[in-house]
């Protein structure tokens, strides 16, 4: 018997094999029950390969294209336009670095900082406060109820009783 | 009339408005879907994928017609995806997947060993053999899932994969048949 012709099952179950070459493995195959087998799994294997959902994880593809624009965008940027500010990982690094301790030295250190706390601080705080209620002003604003302070003037005074 | 990959891939290289956005849509999901049969990692195929539409952008002008343009790109691609595999961009896969070179020789072994026994009482129902031949494609080498996507999913010849990875007709073959060996151990037959 011939030696096996592996490699040349598939091409054949494709149709894609010369007329001699198909002419060869077909010979090979009638007397050859082990390639016959082959070719059958082969032959299964294929049609479940071609009809199995595909695998790949979902895409956004919207998201796929601006990502792909503002790459090749970057790509054809002149160079030095918009890299100024643009650093390799370790001097990135080494400045990450420096300004936490600038930032330790001047927000945790108590060196500067006036005895009894800070004045400016605390109007800071009271300034603040303020700004939470004008960023709530819509909210208040919509309180009917405050639009009349006569009712309000008369919430603390007691019901009046249902024998008057 | 719609304008022919080829036609495209013209008005990309002269830099004509609406050419490239218009290619990019017609190849985007294959070119992810090929991608992702190699490299194996969402972000990984997502960024082969942009990489080659870039390539793309960049040499059009250098496509000469002689070969259909989604060999010519589907070649792009390919290589994008083994270079960032070269390059290690796919670590994080790197603990589960073999050297191609040990994939080959445990393909050896798989060629030796005689087919499963035809037994009614064990095959599987076709939903179990789909999720078993994908875990099974995993463990192909990147060569072997390239040629078995290309040749299944996207329909390419033979030849026309030899073209895109820049091979013979006959590693090409090899490969498949490897691939296949391999898958059937791996399933157990699809009979």
């Amino acid at each position: 018997m011939t030696a096996h012709p592996v490699d040349r099952l598939l091409p054949h179950l494709r149709g894609e094999l010369a007329a001699a070459e198909r002419a060869a493995v077909d010979s090979h195959l009638a007397g050859c029950a082990e390639c016959r087998d082959a070719m059958r799994d082969f032959a299964a294997l294929a049609a479940l390969i071609s009809r199995a959902p595909e695998p790949a994880p979902p895409m956004h593809w919207g998201a796929f294209r601006s990502q792909l624009h503002a790459k090749l965008e970057r790509r054809h940027r002149p160079a030095g336009v918009g890299r100024r500010w643009s650093m390799g990982p370790l001097p990135a690094a080494l400045a990450a670095g420096f300004a936490a301790v600038l930032l330790y030295l001047g927000v945790l250190s108590p060196v500067g900082t006036p005895p009894g706390g800070d004045q400016a601080t605390l109007e800071g705080q009271v300034l603040a406060g303020r700004l939470e209620v004008v960023t709530q002003l819509d909210l208040v604003q919509d309180l009917d109820l405050l639009e009349d302070f006569d009712d309000i003037d008369g919430l603390d005074s007691p019901a009046p009783s249902r024998d008057s | 009339m719609e304008q022919s990959d080829e036609a495209l891939c013209r008005s990309v290289a002269n830099r004509e408005p609406g050419a490239f956005d218009l290619l990019v849509e017609r190849y985007q999901e294959r070119a992810y879907r090929i991608a992702w049969s190699i490299v194996r990692d969402r972000e990984d195929a997502r960024d082969c994928a942009q990489e080659a539409f870039i390539k793309l952008h960049d040499a059009a002008d250098s496509f000469a017609g002689q070969a259909k343009f989604s060999t010519w790109f589907y070649r792009i691609l390919v290589n994008c995806c083994l270079d960032s595999r070269r390059r290690g961009r796919g670590w994080r896969r790197l603990l589960v997947w073999r050297d191609a070179d040990d994939a080959d020789r445990a393909d050896d072994l798989v060629e030796r060993q005689p087919a499963p026994p035809d037994d009614p009482g064990e095959r599987m129902d076709e939903d179990q053999q789909m999720s078993r031949i994908w875990e099974a494609v995993e463990t192909l080498s990147p060569q072997q899932r390239a040629a078995v996507t290309l040749q299944y999913r996207e329909g390419l010849a033979t030849k026309e994969i030899a073209s895109v990875l820049n091979t013979s007709e006959a590693t090409v073959r090899v490969h498949l048949h490897r691939a296949f060996a391999a898958l059937r151990q791996r399933v157990g037959g699809a009979r």
